[in-house]
């Protein structure tokens, strides 16, 4: 009913405009849009000769596409979207008539069933999956699928093209356009459709997806405002990297290697968010963190902590792309918008971050963020308390490798001053010999000439007959 | 839609936000964890996940999804709080009985929900761990009458012994249909249906009030 009163308030505001399009109008006089499909009737008096509950969808699929219209032609120059119009129309109504002929196929029981949307789901996540076609192709893929739930789907690509020819718009507008289209169908499925909650909750989710694949591109971090931003955070963050976990209280022991390990993995998670292109699940690699620790006294500080060493890339961008374009209505309740909050808290945190909530003195904070000293240099410790074991292990290797070149070289000075005393010795001994050598030198006193005189003396020798000569005897 | 928390047409479920605040270690987490799973833990609880919790009601042919919103209750987190209690239903302000400091907490979050939010949030001051009533240090009497003047409503508990916690929920579920009705018909009444079908988009231009209001949005500025 609130969908009614908002669509019919629209369709007012469109024939103020679309003064080309009066002739269009119903023949019955009834205000409403005839289609040469219909002979000329509006949808109304059509709807008559046929179900009633199908009709209905489609009358409310040809709304959309004049509400999108008109949204495109506001957007363009008058002259441009008068060309273009007819064509899309046309284009529309054909697209009616195709799904029109399935529809007599199936019953009205059959429309309002499960299979429908699980019709649906598929296709959207079979379209999901082509790499970015043109439109062109995305219409006549369109026509492939002849299920019923292709309702669903072709308002979903209705919206798609519309984006395309609203590319001009500020992401603020663009992002205002999703969240209508988020509504409007969450809404028809619910009031005209009777679909259940908790099936609307499914749906939306599937089409949230789908276009969220589909517009990534164009709708993620436009380079005006939020670049800098990104850029900003990031400087922060590592300006910030000394911060350690007893600063912030964060019941994290990184000394034991389990812990460690796991906290390594979230870093990487976290990371891992900027290629994503869901927002869904680019706040699923921030769920993981919960893993850790139990009440929120514990989730903040950790998730601040994670943020402050992984450091993950465009931060800013990605918040931005999930509050714009995520549907409004879990991002606020589910647990999903929990952690998302918590996220926009610890960057809010990061970014007002002062001496004062690390329970620092304004020195202390001062120095440590100049660089001048770290934190971690006081305690020899945890020199690394980021590093995971195998770091760990390695920072004890090199140690032990500086401890040995230290002890070689010892080692080598010892041998050095070694070889310098042995030489030293051998010097000693030689200058000593030749010290006493020379103190007592040896002196080879000649032939005494007293022993001599001894046989001298003795005159008498002459007279003495000569030796006898060595005779030698044979025999 | 569901963002406000209403139910729109009967038969939808109710859903609501409540946020959970006050210093830390006066028994938040416990109190909620008692509530959604009937868990005690003396210790402190390391393997549960317990910041998030849900519960499915049924009261009087109505039914009440409770999103239970637990947060950091640090000092240094104060100023985040705007972000946390933003569009919630119930707000539950916990304080420990033995704790005089904990009170005065609780007196500047009843302060910052009304000048931030008004009066569309139902207010429940707990005083929790009335199993200790001896260190009692917060009057029953001071507390009701603060709890009184504030328009909101004082509960007893204790997580350990589990006593007051059922009331409590129940009795704010209660008060939040009630505040829900109040709201549903005063719209019904204005029928200005596009400005409610925006109300999504309304939420996105709420950011930047909330960062000027309280320690700042991440999203913009």
């Amino acid at each position: 009913m609130a969908s009614n009163i908002y669509v019919m308030s629209l369709k007012s505001q469109c024939q103020g405009i679309h003064v080309d399009q009066l002739e269009l109008l119903c023949k019955k006089g009834c205000g409403y849009y005839g289609n040469p499909a219909w002979q000329g009737f509006c949808s109304k008096f059509w709807r008559e000769e046929y179900h009633r509950a199908r009709q209905k969808q489609i009358q409310e699929d040809w709304e959309l596409a004049e509400r999108l219209q008109w949204e495109e032609e506001e957007a363009f120059a008058s002259s441009q979207s008068s060309q273009e119009a007819p064509s899309l129309t046309f284009s529309k109504s054909e697209e009616k008539k195709t799904t029109e002929k399935a529809c007599k196929v199936t019953t009205v029981k059959k429309f309002l069933s499960a299979s429908f949307r699980v019709g649906s789901k598929k296709a959207e996540i079979q379209e999901a999956k082509a790499p970015s076609p043109s439109i062109n192709r995305q219409t006549k893929f369109l026509k492939t699928f002849h299920k019923t739930g292709q309702e669903i789907y072709k308002q979903t690509n209705i919206f798609l093209e519309g984006v395309h020819y609203k590319k001009d718009l500020s992401i603020k507008e663009q992002s205002e356009c999703t969240q209508d289209f988020y509504h409007n169908v969450a809404e028809r499925m619910q009031t005209r459709g009777k679909v259940p909650p908790e099936r609307v909750e499914k749906i939306m989710d599937q089409i949230e997806k789908y276009i969220m694949t589909r517009l990534y591109k164009c709708m993620f971090c436009p380079k005006t405002t939020d670049d800098k931003k990104d850029l900003a955070i990031q400087k922060r963050l590592s300006a910030l990297h000394w911060i350690t976990p007893q600063m912030l209280c964060v019941p994290v022991n990184e000394e034991i290697p389990k812990v460690s390990n796991v906290v390594v993995k979230v870093i990487t998670d976290t990371i891992e968010m900027d290629s994503k292109h869901e927002p869904r699940d680019k706040l699923a690699c921030i769920k993981i963190t919960k893993n850790e620790p139990a009440s929120a006294d514990h989730l903040l500080p950790t998730l601040i902590y994670i943020l402050l060493k992984g450091n993950p890339q465009s931060l800013q961008s990605n918040i931005q792309y999930i509050t714009r374009f995520c549907n409004p209505s879990w991002l606020m309740m589910g647990e999903d918008g929990y952690y998302f909050t918590n996220l926009c808290c610890a960057v809010a945190f990061i970014e007002k971050l002062d001496a004062q909530s690390l329970n620092l003195s304004q020195e202390d904070f001062d120095r440590y963020m100049s660089g001048q000293t770290s934190p971690k240099k006081q305690e020899p410790k945890s020199c690394f308390p980021d590093a995971c074991l195998d770091v760990k292990q390695m920072c004890k290797n090199l140690d032990l490798l500086s401890q040995l070149n230290e002890r070689q070289e010892r080692i080598m000075n010892e041998a050095k001053k070694l070889e310098k005393d042995l030489i030293d010795w051998t010097d000693g001994i030689a200058k000593e010999v030749q010290d006493i050598m020379e103190k007592y030198p040896l002196e080879i006193k000649p032939q005494s000439q007293p022993l001599a005189a001894v046989d001298s003396e003795n005159v008498e020798n002459d007279k003495l007959p000569p030796p006898l000569p060595p005779q030698v005897y044979a025999g | 839609m569901a963002a406000a928390g209403g139910g729109a047409a009967a038969g939808r479920a109710y859903s609501f936000k409540v946020v959970l605040l006050g210093e830390g270690c006066v028994g938040k987490t416990s109190l909620v964890l008692r509530y959604c799973e009937n868990k005690f833990n003396d210790k402190h609880i390391t393997t549960l996940q317990a910041s998030f919790l849900t519960k499915k009601l049924n009261i009087g042919g109505k039914r009440v999804n409770l999103a239970i919103w637990d947060t950091a209750g640090q000092e240094r987190f104060h100023a985040l709080g705007p972000i946390y209690y933003r569009d919630s239903n119930g707000a539950i302000l916990v304080y420990d009985i033995t704790d005089e400091d904990s009170f005065q907490k609780v007196k500047n979050w009843v302060k910052e929900l009304r000048k931030m939010l008004g009066n569309e949030i139902c207010l429940c001051i707990v005083g929790n761990k009335i199993d200790l009533e001896k260190e009692r240090h917060v009057s029953i009497q001071e507390a009701e009458s603060y709890a009184e003047s504030v328009g909101a409503k004082h509960y007893h508990t204790s997580a350990k012994q589990n006593k007051g916690i059922e009331e409590l929920f129940l009795d704010l579920c209660k008060r939040m249909i009630e505040t829900a009705q109040v709201d549903e018909r005063a719209k019904g009444n204005g029928s200005s249906q596009p400005g409610a079908a925006r109300r999504g988009v309304q939420i996105i231009d709420d950011e930047p009030q909330a960062q000027s209001g309280g320690g700042g949005c991440c999203s913009s500025g």
